[in-house]
């Protein structure tokens, strides 16, 4: 991609050498394109596990009874 | 959601296409799956933390409701996709919050999740997206869903197309300026 587009982030290396070393200086990250950024982005940004709960929660208070009441109780005996 | 055992499904295995939709057990792998686009969608389409968490739950309810409407004429993530999007854009005509939210978003980073377990990750990337929220908000909304959607690696320029109601042509134009205008806004947030 052309220069507009090539759009950088700065990320801070975080791991620190066994000896004691200070942090690793700053690094520069490329994007080709907003795309690939927005990529980048998503697969940083964890989905919140409370979501996973609550929808548990509303699909099993939205599945249905087996039927009314009336037909259960008089349903007919399998043969 | 409770785990299990069957793979992923797929647009080709989806059981009795078109006719039954997926079993429960199947639509945890289903959520599994495609939850992390659709709230990635909703977060940066809403700008919203919170927003984005009921909307992806919303969604991924009304499809486990619908899911019998499926005729497989399209993958699962277009139709989750789908109704994501008519989700977002009910939002956001019933709330009109969209011109507050990009004055006022400084709390939302602090409740946005963070990915890892490092402070330093953490603060990168919550950075990361801030500047990237407020470069979308600058954007057209068409020039938004646009990129979010391009930037799915599983959706053809033909599918974007379709969800957006424009031709695959239009789509290539438009994207053209689209991550022009963002480079720019992007830069500017810098």
């Amino acid at each position: 991609m052309k220069g507009q587009n090539r759009l950088t982030s700065q990320t801070q290396a975080q791991e620190q050498a066994l000896t004691g070393q200070q942090t690793q200086p700053e690094t520069t990250r490329e994007f080709a394109t907003a795309e690939e950024l927005l990529r980048h982005d998503a697969l940083h940004t964890p989905v919140p596990p409370r979501i996973a709960n609550r929808l548990q929660e509303s699909i099993g208070k939205s599945v249905p009874p087996a039927g009314p009441w009336w037909r259960r109780l008089f349903r007919e005996p399998k043969k | 959601m409770n785990a299990t055992v069957s793979a992923p499904p797929t647009k080709s295995q989806c059981p009795d296409e078109g006719q039954t939709g997926l079993a429960a057990s199947e639509f945890a792998d289903l959520y599994t799956e495609h939850s992390r686009a659709i709230y990635y969608l909703a977060l940066r389409f809403l700008g919203d933390a919170s927003k984005a968490e009921d909307a992806t739950h919303d969604v991924f309810l009304k499809a486990f409701r619908t899911r019998e409407q499926f005729r497989g004429e399209c993958s699962w993530r277009t139709w989750l996709y789908r109704i994501a999007l008519n989700h977002c854009h009910n939002l956001q005509q019933a709330w009109h919050e969209r011109h507050v939210l990009t004055t006022a978003d400084e709390s939302l980073w602090e409740r946005a999740p963070a990915s890892t377990d490092s402070p330093l990750r953490v603060l990168e990337t919550k950075e990361l997206g801030q500047r990237i929220q407020k470069a979308l908000d600058e954007l057209p909304r068409e020039y938004l869903l646009l990129l979010l959607l391009v930037a799915d690696e599983q959706l053809s320029y033909d599918e974007v197309a379709a969800l957006t109601d424009q031709t695959p042509d239009a789509v290539r134009g438009k994207l053209h300026r689209a991550r022009k205008a963002f480079a720019i806004h992007f830069q500017k947030s810098a």
